[in-house]
């Protein structure tokens, strides 16, 4: 069956050493985060895509629809105004789960044990606000004005038992962070070559952001993936978080870069251990995706951790 | 039994509907490899969950499986891709015109009324109650501009309408609905449903609670089973089942989100609930979750009234009933964009046009 099928190049596991994961790991992970955690489910994507290493049904892991309630970029204004200490991780002797103002060691080159990238800076710019235009399209470009098909109202019947928009916002309160709401896709892909999972995210717009008693029951637009940066902490935005092409499904898609992963899961189960926690390979994902958090704060996704990370050995 | 002019009309939150952009994709490869101009309709899955967090509805998607690999077969025996506790599978058809003209001709009425007259026969004919997702048929027009890159789409979300419209008599979280033990063992009984590879995907269901607070949740079609094995044994089989529980509901998964209005697919249960099983007051639960689980704080239990439309002046002046078989309810159900009744449009040029990924690549 499945581990007959799945041929990697690491058969010895490296999960503590290198903080990385073999193949097979990934699977075992992955089965562990879905039953744990089960808005997220394995699907097998393209079938040109697919990957021969991993089993068919069990090519990445996806949940979708989860809301991202407010941009990271204000998320962190609001943090820095209050001047405060770092909200998601007390482990300062990183810079990637430390204070999000003064990043310490970001820069990916620097890490002998892992390959140089070249695609890592996408854009020069400091502003968040220019990237759409960097890439040429403005944000509402998509939907042409049709008011010129407009339908005659006898289409659409009057009927009362259709809640309508103006319903809306009687029931709904007024609440501003319902206006900022998006919505994401997060999927988890195997990197071959880092050995370790990456992140993947698909946005979908907030239409309706002029007009929020629309928005609750307009459309959902796919969102230009250079969007995505304003939900992804701005130490990362321009410098870990690339624009590619999605291993499993068409288009381009934002992720996170794996080039450190490895590094920052050794940190992570190095203070596991140093605590006398000894970290098992099947709750690897919970622990990158708590370290994931750190990239994309405002995102919602699930990774309750609610049980032991491994076997104490105190 | 007339509407009591002071209880509130049921209202449902519309469908909302969301495309992957794989979708496009694959329609575009589909039109430019197989099917040319042929302009006949195209068998589709849609996939939907029950609302997963307080915030957000879950949405009608479209991915790239929705779509068959090849539909001159598929339409001959729609096979629904295999769904998921995280992606239910909902029948959908296609039709994609060849210019934009054909496409703001298509007579959208019709094609409603013939989305919806399917929803009606498969209710009639006891279809809908083995398989239930046959309920949420939906319906997709498109006029894919491959030269543009970009697609105009409008979708429906045939709903048979009520008429008098079911009238609310109470709404509230589920969990001020029932006892701390019935609470208990009906998340208890619907994270079972939920995690059953056999069940996880089946949207519409039944719940009793007996009188030792143990939920039960069972498939649509136990109705007629409870129903016929005991008319074989006791003639008041159906006063004797309602008897054996306390509680009886109508549940479905709800991807709604508000606190106030149960979510689009009830409408066509509760046509089910009473042309099926002539019932007037009707209770039912739409199931919502938080992080995969059942979660009755942001589920709700409702009791509504229907009155079971007996007769209707139809325009030759001749009474039609819902018994009547000749007689399909009207529908409602196209989907707005932004508030307006117009279509919508999705320009994929930045990932799809070879010179536009030339230049970003470069």
């Amino acid at each position: 069956g499945t581990v007959e099928r799945i041929t990697g190049p690491r058969t010895v596991s490296a999960f503590k050493e290198k903080g990385v994961l073999s193949i097979s790991e990934f699977v075992v992970a992955g089965d562990n985060l879905v039953s744990k955690c089960p808005t997220w489910s394995w699907e097998s994507g393209e079938p040109s895509k697919r990957k021969s290493y991993l089993p068919v049904e069990k090519q990445y892991l996806i949940t979708r629809n989860v809301p991202c309630l407010r941009r990271a970029a204000s998320v962190e204004e609001e943090y820095e105004a209050a001047g405060g200490e770092i909200l998601l991780d007390n482990e300062d002797n990183d810079g990637w789960l430390a204070t999000h103002g003064k990043p310490k060691e970001t820069k990916c080159d620097d890490e002998e044990n892992f390959p140089s990238m070249e695609t890592l800076e996408i854009s020069k710019n400091k502003t968040i606000q220019s990237i759409p235009s960097y890439f040429g399209g403005e944000e509402e470009e998509d939907i042409p004005d049709m008011a010129e098909y407009e339908e005659p109202d006898n289409l659409i019947e009057t009927d009362a038992a259709t809640l309508q928009s103006s319903y809306l916002v009687v029931h709904e309160p007024d609440d501003d962070n319902i206006l900022r709401t998006r919505t994401y896709d997060v999927s988890i892909t195997y990197d071959k070559y880092y050995q370790t999972p990456r992140v993947w995210l698909t946005g979908y717009d907030e239409v309706g952001h002029r007009n929020y008693a629309l928005w609750l029951i307009s459309s959902r637009m796919l969102l230009q993936p250079e969007l995505v940066l304003e939900d992804v902490s701005q130490d990362h935005a321009h410098k870990t978080v690339t624009i590619e092409d999605h291993p499993h499904l068409p288009g381009k898609h934002a992720s996170v870069h794996p080039c450190r992963h490895g590094a920052v899961m050794k940190k992570i189960i190095d203070v596991l251990m140093s605590r006398g926690v000894e970290p098992e390979v099947d709750k690897y994902l919970f622990l990158f995706l708590k370290f994931v958090a750190s990239v994309i704060p405002t995102i919602e996704y699930d990774y309750t951790m609610d049980f032991d990370l491994g076997s104490s050995s105190n | 039994m007339a509407v009591n002019e002071n209880r509130p009309v049921l209202q449902f939150a519309p469908f909302q509907s969301a495309v992957d952009e794989g979708f496009w994709q694959k329609l575009s490869s589909l039109k430019l490899d197989t099917l040319g101009i042929d302009q006949s309709p195209i068998s589709i899955t849609g996939f939907y969950a029950p609302c997963s967090h307080a915030q957000v509805s879950n949405h009608l998607t479209l991915l790239a499986e929705s779509l068959p690999s090849d539909p001159s077969e598929q339409l001959s025996s729609p096979v629904l891709s295999r769904g998921n506790r995280n992606r239910c599978p909902v029948p959908g058809i296609l039709y994609n015109t060849n210019t934009l003209e054909s496409f703001h001709a298509i007579d959208k009425q019709s094609l409603l009324k013939a989305e919806s007259k399917k929803i009606w026969e498969d209710i009639r004919s006891g279809k809908a109650e083995e398989d239930s997702a046959l309920l949420s048929r939906f319906l997709l027009i498109s006029f894919a501009d491959l030269k543009k890159w970009s697609f105009h789409y409008w979708f429906a979300f045939p709903a048979l309408v009520l008429d008098p419209p079911a009238t609310l008599v109470d709404l509230r979280p589920a969990s001020q609905w029932f006892s701390v033990e019935e609470a208990e063992s009906l998340s208890a009984a619907c994270n079972e449903w939920r995690n059953s590879s056999s069940t996880a995907d089946v949207p519409f269901f039944l719940v009793s609670i007996a009188s030792n607070s143990r939920a039960t949740i069972r498939h649509l079609r136990d109705w007629e089973v409870c129903q016929g094995d005991g008319q074989k044994v006791r003639p008041k089989s159906l006063f004797a089942f309602f008897e054996k529980f306390i509680l009886f509901l109508f549940g479905l998964y709800d991807p709604c989100h508000l606190p106030n209005n149960p979510g689009w697919p009830l409408r066509n249960f509760l046509a089910l609930i009473c042309s099926r099983w002539n019932i007037e007051k009707v209770r039912f639960l739409c199931y919502r979750e938080n992080r995969g689980f059942a979660d009755l704080g942001l589920s709700l239990v409702g009791e509504a009234l229907i009155s079971v439309p007996q007769g209707r002046a139809a325009e030759n002046g001749v009474c039609l009933g819902w018994r009547d078989p000749q007689f399909v309810p009207n529908a409602v159900g196209w989907e707005l964009n932004r508030g307006k009744k117009v279509s919508r449009c999705i320009t994929l040029a930045q990932s799809m046009d070879p010179t536009r990924l030339a230049t970003t690549a470069a």
